[in-house]
């Protein structure tokens, strides 16, 4: 479903009937807190459009005024119903907010809403393009290799020197994965605002998919070189 | 409208508060103290002493007087095993169950100890009311506060102590939170703050952002088993040391016990005020009362060096907590005191060095967490909306996974209420039931967390083992308690969850503790005429002996008072003294009443002797 569509999603009110536009918390005959529907999800929930770039002062800005809104602390001599909405309206916010907050955590949710299958934490090496294998592959080898010099009695400082050599050239692509990121970010942001086809956008959001489970087994190996320096 | 008031429920020290026209107040009693001492006394026939009236228990009746309560809410019995032999009253409890603490020959559970003391709060609350003219001066509902790191079982334990002592909990929130309520409506300020809240039994800090009205903490942590208890503890471990062979801790009487306990929480008190003190323990009972027993000086610095271990337990806390919210000490602009333990000069630098700049220290870091509670209870039943607490869950939830590790499905500092779902299936054909053991921590493996309690999902539709799509929806509430959901995806069935909480109470138990509290209320009423009763008779006391010193009574008892009058006033005072300790409140009311009856000519010629004494002399215009 496309977000233009689902911004046209109505939820109803459970205590006059009334309909309400997805992306409102209050029922516009009543007042009442609205029940949370089951479709919407956390950039609509917040009033922002479903783009990677946003204004971290802004969203904390809106997290704060929604807060006031429906707080269960404000619910207390509500109705059952309302109060549970209230519960469930202020979870739903936090859950919105802590994911929204962190650009990577915010990619992988657009890319759940927007259909695409879930990055693997625990993915195949497999998969990964053939010049990142590569760099894997020797880099599990040359600790394998400093381990086995530890063992050997070599010094902490040359085993620190080797770490150090080991480690240059991942944090070098984690770098280049940054810069691609906020491309890939910027791209699909010009394509939400330009109503690009459905096919150019999946395409950007693959590439994305794509870059992040890279990004993810990259930050392991780093991970991994920083326990063994740790360790020197 | 009734009337809803705000609970520091503390491991030393309870205080209740409440907003009224000119802001938060702390209640005080009628002698103006606003503390009321965590301690729970059972006198003969069942009577419950709580507060002051206890703490002098402590000495006189050790096996029956309980403190530090706090300790043991929401805990198991193999989870106080080692930390017992510290407490001269007996815990006890079947394994694996709730813990349970003896006085006399009667049980309780912590919740029910904590609600003797929430009871005299609200007591106390009501009666300050009643003053104040107030028609509805009921106390039905209040907001508790808890440590921050306090977990479920802790929490829950926390409310229903509440019910029990016929309170509606508004709300449980978190004490360091609260401070900050009571801080920002003082400040008015918009950034970051820490608070540091070291109090009698438990440390925590809290990280917060405070803007718009909003004060949402990014990040707490915290040891539910470090305070000034610790510190006291160390200190009586000397002392003992010091008497000597067969005087160590588990040697001493428990009398004698808490007589060195209170000797070095004086002398650590006094540590805050100047270089340096003596510690002096006295014989607390038998024929030598009052006799020294060990005196021995002590200085600031040994008293640091003895301390600094558990000083600097607060340290790892504060720096866990910091790189969790991801700031700086440099981003923090205040760090706030709060607790007790926060007087000790030692603290203050501490927290100084870590912030690097001087803490504040411009609230009373006694009363300031009550403050905060009543503010709260304000906001909920006022409608206000001025201010706004967001609040963190201190510990990961999860699930056991197979192989015994931990799964997590809410996150540490998630902003609550919170929510997470985990999807469950069946491993056998027409399997109609799950189990599924809930764990709160931040370890691997099941074993090293808190196990919170175990469900058991039923009225599954029988289905091929797998099939069964069931959703299990884990909800943190405002109070950082949980509750469980669950339903099966293909079906749409909801499941029946049955709860047995792993260190709690059923509903039920709670149910037959707020029954069992309305049967022994006529006792404690009884307590509370018996307290009336020995004050009436200590002030009687006081002023006759007062009547008795007074220098001009040789020259009055030859030219006023009948021969042998003086006699009989001794005689009456020695009576009275004589019943003093004894519960039987008939007795000394009449003593009371023979003393007041045989020294009434002594009072009024003493008065007339006063009032001649100052008019002698004055001319008389003058008057």
């Amino acid at each position: 479903m496309s977000s233009e569509a689902r911004t046209l999603t109505l939820q109803s009110c459970r205590h006059c009937g009334a309909g309400a536009p997805a992306q409102v918390h209050f029922c516009p005959q009543c007042d009442r807190i609205l029940t949370l529907a089951r479709h919407g999800d956390y950039f609509s929930f917040f009033g922002l459009p479903r783009k990677l770039t946003i204004d971290l002062a802004d969203l904390e800005q809106r997290f704060r005024a929604l807060s006031r809104q429906f707080h269960p602390d404000y619910f207390y001599n509500a109705s059952t119903p309302e109060r549970l909405a209230s519960l469930e309206r202020s979870s739903y916010l936090n859950d919105a907010f802590r994911v929204l907050k962190q650009p990577l955590d915010r990619a992988e949710y657009l890319l759940k809403v927007e259909g695409l299958p879930s990055v693997g934490r625990h993915q195949d090496a497999k998969e990964l393009p053939a010049g990142v294998l590569e760099e894997v592959f020797a880099l599990n080898e040359e600790l394998d290799d400093i381990r086995a010099a530890r063992e050997a009695g070599a010094t902490p400082d040359q085993l620190m020197a080797r770490l150090d050599a080991a480690r240059r050239p991942v944090e070098e692509r984690a770098a280049r994965q940054e810069a691609q990121l906020e491309a890939l970010f910027s791209r699909w942001d010009r394509q939400v605002d330009e109503k690009s086809s459905p096919d150019v956008r999946r395409a950007t959001l693959e590439s994305l998919r794509d870059l992040i489970q890279e990004r993810s087994y990259i930050a392991n190996l780093i991970a991994a070189v920083n326990r063994e320096r740790g360790e020197s | 409208m009734s009337k809803v008031v705000g609970i520091d429920l503390g491991t030393t020290n309870s205080l209740v508060a409440y907003v009224g026209k000119d802001g938060p107040l702390v209640i005080r009693d009628g002698s103006g103290d606003g503390l009321l001492p965590s301690i729970v006394s059972l006198g003969a026939n069942d009577v419950v002493y709580v507060g002051r009236e206890a703490q002098r228990r402590l000495l006189t009746e050790p096996l029956r007087t309980v403190y530090s309560v706090k300790r043991f809410m929401g805990r198991g019995s193999d989870d106080v095993r080692d930390e017992a032999r510290l407490f001269p009253f007996r815990l006890r409890g079947e394994a694996g169950g709730v813990v349970r603490v003896g006085l006399g020959d009667r049980e309780f559970t912590p919740p029910e100890i904590s609600a003797f003391i929430l009871r005299e709060l609200k007591r106390r609350a009501e009666e300050h009311f009643q003053e104040q003219g107030e028609f509805d001066f009921e106390v039905d509902r209040a907001v508790i506060t808890v440590p921050a790191y306090f977990n479920d079982a802790q929490r829950t334990a926390t409310r229903d102590a509440g019910r029990i002592a016929g309170l509606e909990v508004l709300r449980i929130i978190n004490e360091p939170t609260a401070a900050s309520l009571a801080y920002g409506l003082d400040q008015r300020k918009t950034g970051t703050i820490a608070v540091y809240d070291f109090g009698g039994g438990t440390f925590d800090i809290s990280i917060l952002r405070v803007e718009d009205g909003v004060f949402q903490v990014l990040a707490t942590n915290g040891d539910t088993h470090l305070g000034g208890d610790d510190i006291d503890q160390l200190m009586v471990a000397l002392v003992t040391r010091e008497m000597g062979a067969g005087m160590g801790a588990a040697d001493a009487s428990p009398a004698r016990l808490q007589a060195i306990r209170q000797a070095v929480i004086q002398a650590k008190w006094d540590l805050s005020e100047r270089a340096d003190t003596e510690i002096r323990v006295t014989e607390p009972g038998g024929g030598d009362a009052g006799a020294p027993i060990f005196r021995r000086s002590l200085s600031r610095d040994e008293f640091e060096r003895i301390i600094r271990p558990v000083v600097e337990r607060t340290l790892g806390p504060c720096r866990l907590a910091m790189a969790d919210a991801g700031l700086e000490p440099a981003q923090i602009d205040e760090a706030v005191l709060v607790g007790g333990s926060t007087r000790i000069p030692l603290v203050r630098r501490s927290v100084q060095e870590l912030f690097g700049r001087p803490p504040h220290t411009g609230l009373n870091p006694d009363e300031v967490v009550a403050l905060g509670a009543a503010i709260q209870a304000h906001i909920m039943v006022s409608g206000s909306r001025d201010m706004l607490l967001l609040d963190v869950t201190p510990l990961s939830l999860g699930i056991e996974t197979m192989g015994g590790a931990m799964s997590k499905i809410i996150l540490r500092n998630s902003t609550i209420p919170a929510s997470g779902t985990e999807m469950f299936t069946t491993f056998v054909d027409n399997q109609t039931a799950v189990d599924i053991h809930v764990l709160q921590g931040e370890r691997e493996l099941v074993s090293d967390n808190r196990s919170l309690a175990r469900f058991k999902l039923r009225g599954i539709p029988p289905m091929p083992a797998g099939l069964p799509r069931i959703q299990v929806r884990f909800q943190i509430d405002a109070n950082g308690i949980l509750s469980v959901g669950a339903r099966e995806l293909r079906t749409a069935i909801e499941q029946t969850i049955e709860v047995k909480p792993s260190y709690g109470l059923t509903d039920e138990e709670v149910e037959r503790m707020l029954l069992e509290s309305f049967e022994h209320a006529e006792a404690d009423v009884e307590a509370r005429f018996l307290i009336e009763v020995r004050n009436e008779a200590e002030t009687v006391l006081r002023a006759t002996e007062k009547s008795l010193r007074n220098p001009d009574l040789a020259v009055a008892a030859t030219t006023d008072l009948a021969p042998g009058e003086l006699a009989a006033i001794e005689s009456a005072l020695a009576d009275l003294r004589s019943v003093m300790e004894s519960n039987n409140r008939a007795v000394i009311e009449q003593k009371t009443r023979v003393l007041n009856d045989v020294t009434r000519h002594l009072a009024e010629v003493m008065m007339n002797r006063g009032v001649r004494a100052a008019l002698t002399g004055r001319n008389v215009n003058g008057i």
